[in-house]
């Protein structure tokens, strides 16, 4: 039993760790290596670092829902672009041209539905026909990124409106306006999880399906809910971002799925379902943009952030299956 | 005596410190848009590190987006953060990034456009754009072609098919518009019998060309936007048998240099990563030290033809 609680701690605590670790390997590096005068725990370099990892976040803090459950969403990124197409060409259109800067929320509403609709489409597959969620977001995965090209071609979509910049550019109590949003995703889905029935069932649903089953969960719309929830939450991300940038490119959140998916996983969730926790996963998205950041601020390639970022995870997964294996034939003796 | 000596040291003390302090170091940040993607860019990167180096007034921090927009705005936001004296942009995306310069713009750091140059929303933000000039290089290949009509003693009877690069590309755009401006002006008997989009692909450029030679029993020069179209446009020609067509590109790759040494391509635009990453450097060197710059300061792109190849060493991309 203590054995259990302990590597319970260190799978949750681990995440914590890790980040302490880097905030004190790259204030130390930095002050070797780096050009800046400003050290790298300077208060405004902080509140970049919450406001930068905002975009894969909000769809990280989704992907965890989703991978509890024991399925796994691929297309986050192609609905991601979609969701900002629909937001910046929404507000070019005719029928809003009376409407001045009031087209803005409506092509917020507009592009957070287009997210629902591509995730709700997604569940339906999977509730539906029993396909794995794998195969089937690996399709939609391709055939979204497909409509995203047939929009526009190669060429960027832009829209450029200035109120809406200065909004997502805004700081409120020092935090900027995607960190709000962030830590407002965050707050809501870990209140899902941890406080309501819904968030109860994923669990269930993730650790033994048949069981969840014979207890009466009616696992098809349950999983439909959740893959409308990670569509909202990838247009949600998209919006908060194109707000402030005004144009997307055709590939604009490719690989975002697997940035989502190593932050859920550096986090702690197990991919086979059952178990994770949303703050782990708020965690692993900082650990990230910390180590990007950090390595960064200290003169790194970007392709060292990438292998740094790879061998992390392997080293996680490994510690994770230890652990596990150890817990396992505890309970054997 | 003593006293002359103590007064002639200070006076080199306080010189030396004047020098040291006219000498300072100016840390400049660069945000490129897709290292490692194609050789352009990976030589470019080299080459910029290389002439940070190789001045010792500067401090270079480099960074490199990965084609991902969220990933460059977070590098500007970095760098402004960072206090960093000049920015260096190779945007991922000519509009995305205008608030980001803003940002920058508004923190009082210089910001130098490189390569390509972003949306006209953002001019107000930028103090340069260090970059090829489309324009004259699109002129340039029009004198390249005439020149060689010309010395073929064709030059009033000359018809030319054009093969532009994707619509809507401000490159392509300005390159078509130099070569229609100019080659009336140098020949003004040439006729062009049609112009068509190749969209920068080879494939797309071949069938493009396959079609004229079907349509067009003369033809006598093809200009092509870059020479990956160029090669296209020479395959095509080549698999229908249709010989002595003068082939001109722009941006000089590695397959119309070859092509060139063969002697089945004419000649193009020389465009070398090493002078483009040069002049960025020099750009924002320039803005720091107070001089005037030009807000669209070109690098030199030459002529290259058959004649003068063996000046140019063989591009890496």
């Amino acid at each position: 039993m203590a054995s259990g609680m302990l590597s319970t701690f260190l799978k949750r605590g681990a995440i914590w760790g890790f980040i302490l670790v880097e905030l004190i390997f790259f204030s130390i590096a930095g002050e070797q290596l780096s050009l800046s005068d400003k050290a790298f725990m300077d208060l405004d370099n902080m509140l970049l670092l919450f406001k930068q990892s905002a975009p894969i976040g909000i769809i990280a803090i989704g992907m965890t829902i989703i991978m509890i459950n024991g399925n796994i969403d691929l297309s986050v990124g192609a609905i991601f672009a979609l969701a900002a197409i629909v937001l910046l060409d929404s507000m070019t259109w005719p029928i809003f041209a009376g409407l001045g800067d009031w087209a803005i929320p409506l092509a917020w509403i507009l592009a957070l539905l287009a997210g629902v609709l591509l995730g709700a489409l997604n569940g339906f597959i999977v509730w539906k026909t029993g396909i794995d969620a794998f195969i089937v977001t690996l399709g939609s995965m391709l055939g979204y990124r497909g409509l995203v090209f047939i929009y526009n071609g190669e060429n960027p979509t832009s829209h450029l409106n200035w109120t809406l910049v200065d909004f997502a550019e805004a700081q409120w109590l020092g935090l900027h306006t995607a960190t709000w949003f962030l830590l407002g995703a965050t707050f809501v889905i870990w209140f899902i999880m941890n406080r309501t029935v819904h968030g109860r069932n994923a669990y269930a649903i993730g650790n033994n399906r048949e069981a969840a089953v014979n207890a009466g969960i009616r696992v098809g719309p349950h999983m439909m809910i959740n893959f409308m929830l990670i569509g909202f939450l990838a247009a949600l991300s998209a919006v908060v971002f194109y707000s402030e940038s005004g144009s997307v490119n055709p590939n604009d959140g490719e690989l975002y799925e697997l940035w989502a998916i190593t932050a859920v996983v550096l986090g702690g969730t197990k991919l086979t379902g059952g178990s994770g926790s949303i703050i782990s996963t708020f965690g692993g998205v900082l650990a990230i943009q910390l180590l990007r950041k950090g390595l960064g601020h200290i003169g790194a390639d970007t392709e060292t952030v990438n292998l740094v970022i790879g061998l992390i995870l392997i080293a996680v997964l490994f510690l994770d299956r230890q652990l596990n294996i150890k817990g396992k034939e505890e309970l054997r003796v | 005596m003593t006293r002359f000596t103590l007064v002639a040291t200070t006076a080199v003390a306080a010189l030396a410190f004047a020098g040291a302090a006219t000498a300072e170091s100016f840390k400049i940040g660069i945000t490129q848009n897709n290292v490692g993607v194609d050789s352009y860019q990976t030589t470019y990167e080299k080459a910029f590190i290389a002439a940070a180096e190789a001045n010792a007034d500067v401090e270079a921090v480099v960074l490199d987006a990965g084609g991902d927009v969220a990933r460059q705005i977070a590098q500007m936001e970095d760098l402004i953060q960072q206090e960093v004296d000049a920015i260096i942009i190779w945007p991922t995306n000519g509009e995305a990034v205008i608030p980001a310069v803003r940002k920058a713009h508004k923190a009082g750091i210089p910001v130098i456009v490189t390569n390509s140059n972003i949306a006209e929303a953002g001019f107000p933000f930028v103090k340069s754009f260090s970059g090829p000039d489309n324009i004259t290089q699109g002129s340039r290949s029009a004198e390249i072609m005439c020149d060689k009509f010309k010395a073929m003693g064709i030059e009033n009877e000359a018809k030319v098919a054009h093969i532009t690069g994707q619509p809507g590309y401000t490159t392509a755009i300005e390159r078509a518009k130099g070569f229609e401006d100019r080659l009336p002006e140098v020949c003004p008997n040439v006729t062009v019998l049609d112009t068509q989009p190749g969209d920068w692909n080879r494939e797309k450029s071949q069938k493009v060309m396959e079609a004229f030679l079907v349509k067009y029993d003369d033809i006598d020069g093809v200009y092509a936007g870059d020479d990956n179209m160029g090669v296209g446009a020479l395959n095509a020609a080549k698999a229908a048998g249709r010989e002595g067509i003068i082939f001109v590109g722009a941006t000089n790759f590695a397959v119309g240099y070859e092509a060139m040494e063969r002697g089945e391509y004419w000649g193009s635009i020389y465009q070398s990563p090493v002078d483009d990453a040069e002049a960025a450097l020099k750009t924002a060197l320039d803005v720091l030290n107070g001089m005037d710059v030009p807000f669209l300061n070109y690098f030199d792109t030459p002529k290259i033809t058959q004649d003068n190849q063996s000046n140019f060493t063989k591009p890496v991309f």
